[in-house]
């Protein structure tokens, strides 16, 4: 019987907008894959570049940064600055000819639980689609 | 009046030491902090000067660069800002350097003052300090004929070396047998009249040079960033540029932008796991290097500085292996830089991109998709 490929995807989520969105999703027992490892974060802007980075040359399949919408950021502006890094990180990844697709940027509030679930069940079919991280094979990193 | 001039009568660093030496018999500057020779006579160091006898012996162009100005400069000023004027001697890129240095508050500019020059390029040091005399007698050449083979290669694909982009408050150029002082900030001219120089108001020819050599630097750097941009793409390909890598982290070290005192990768956090851990990430992946984290660190590095990269080089002069890790550091630079219209150092109040948002801006790179 073949395997079929569940992605893993670590999923950034920031204490006071995704992962309640994410909690609400679970309460609301709403049907998603169950694709994603979070790690809360106390704002999306505490997600150093070097924590995609690892988590990727490491080979998990790919990660979801989530945070408030912005404007609605717990400490005002951390969201806006998330952005930017993101923007920078995937201007590197894409002139360095890797992969951009795998990483990917969300806004997720404390009441969209049907958010949350859509977000994670597109991402989830987008990397199926794409099939494993090939940095996973590499082992001279 | 546009600038004050001056013939050559013997060297460019006896020229520039002697307008040095005025400013400091006038009272304008109370300690000049500029390259010397070190008594060995191979390599050059940085000194914070009071005395005025000492000031016989700088060499305010020297042909390498083996400590990085910005980097020298931190060092002073990292306690807060100086009661003394200081005169600072410096390559464009150094003083871009220092002004980055001080948006990211490492460095106070306060009282310090800088003279920028037409930089000719530096020679790798490790290759100066093998034949010394051979290298002093082409700087000079050099700068006549403003060739550039035998450079740092980041110096033959740098187009920041004159003026433009460069905070300095003085400038120097050279043209023909002669000096030209050109001022570019406010403050400079104080400075300008007290020097009784031949004022010159003609300063075509010292363009046009400035102009002609800028071009042929940016078409040596668009081939360069071509070249970079194939050797560079994939994962195999980045294995392979970084190959030589022994993971001794001088890059890190040298590089003047590098200014965080306790650096993420050598710290206990990144560096000291349990076994158990790295037996389950050799699991996962079939095996894992050691030391490991090689590209982690190089790509990491990469988005904690390529905004402000000023593409020194400073990081491939330091590096025993000669891996080629300013040529993509620039390169890399000059792409995330074009994409946020910032140029490092050259305007202390314009903020790092990182440092700073829009709230109405790339929301192609946000998941929008499903949004109700």
């Amino acid at each position: 019987m073949e395997q079929t490929f569940n992605p893993r995807i670590i999923g950034f989520l920031c204490n006071w907008c995704s992962y309640a969105g994410a909690d609400l999703a679970g309460v609301s027992r709403l049907q998603m894959p169950p694709s994603i490892i979070p790690i809360r974060v106390m704002c999306s802007s505490r997600v150093d570049p070097l924590f995609i980075l690892t988590a990727l040359l490491r080979g998990s399949d790919a990660v979801l940064v989530a945070g408030c919408h912005p404007g609605d950021c717990h400490y005002q502006y951390g969201n806006y600055h998330t952005r930017r890094r993101i923007v920078l990180f995937n201007k590197i990844f894409e002139t360095l000819g890797l992969e951009t697709d795998r990483v990917r940027l969300a806004w997720v509030s404390a009441s969209e639980g049907g958010r949350y679930r859509d977000v994670v069940t597109q991402f989830t079919e987008h990397i199926k689609e794409k099939g494993p991280n090939p940095l996973k094979k590499e082992i001279f990193l | 009046m546009k600038g004050k001039i001056i013939e050559i009568k013997s060297d460019l660093n006896t020229a520039i030491k002697n307008i040095i030496k005025t400013l400091v018999q006038k009272k304008l500057f109370d300690a000049v902090f500029v390259p010397v020779r070190i008594p060995s006579r191979e390599s050059f160091a940085y000194l914070l000067i009071k005395d005025k006898e000492i000031l016989e012996s700088i060499t305010p162009l020297p042909p390498t660069m083996p400590v990085q100005g910005a980097r020298a400069l931190k060092d002073l000023t990292r306690l807060g800002k100086l009661n003394l004027r200081i005169l600072c001697i410096m390559r464009p890129c150094e003083i871009r350097a220092a002004v980055e240095l001080a948006k990211l508050r490492q460095i106070t500019l306060q009282n310090l003052t800088f003279f920028s020059f037409d930089c000719p390029g530096v020679f790798p040091t490790a290759e100066y300090i093998k034949s010394p005399e051979k290298y002093d007698q082409n700087i000079i050449e050099k700068i006549k004929a403003w060739q550039e083979d035998g450079l740092r290669p980041n110096c033959s694909i740098c187009v920041n070396f004159s003026h433009y982009n460069t905070p300095a408050d003085l400038h120097i150029g050279f043209y023909r047998n002669h000096l030209l002082i050109y001022p570019v900030s406010k403050n400079s001219q104080k400075i300008l009249d007290i020097l009784s120089y031949r004022a010159e108001d003609d300063l075509t020819e010292w363009e046009n040079s400035i102009n002609t050599l800028l071009k042929k630097k940016k078409e040596n750097r668009s081939r360069k960033f071509s070249l970079l941009s194939n050797q560079t793409k994939g994962i195999e390909n980045l294995e392979e540029f970084f190959t030589g890598c022994i993971n001794c982290h001088n890059c890190m070290r040298v590089c003047p932008i590098c200014y965080c005192r306790q650096c993420f990768f050598e710290s206990p956090e990144q560096s000291h796991h349990e076994a158990e851990e790295y037996l389950a990430r050799a699991k996962e992946k079939g095996g894992i290097r050691f030391p490991p984290e090689r590209m982690v660190f190089h790509l990491g590095r990469m988005n904690h500085m390529a905004l402000s990269c000023v593409g020194c080089g400073s990081c491939e002069d330091g590096c025993p292996m000669d891996v080629p890790v300013g040529q993509i550091f620039s390169f890399i630079g000059n792409e995330v830089q074009k994409m946020f219209d910032y140029l490092p150092g050259k305007n202390l109040e314009e903020p790092i991109p990182l440092l700073t948002f829009k709230e109405d801006e790339l929301h192609e790179y946000e998941d929008t998709r499903e949004k109700k």
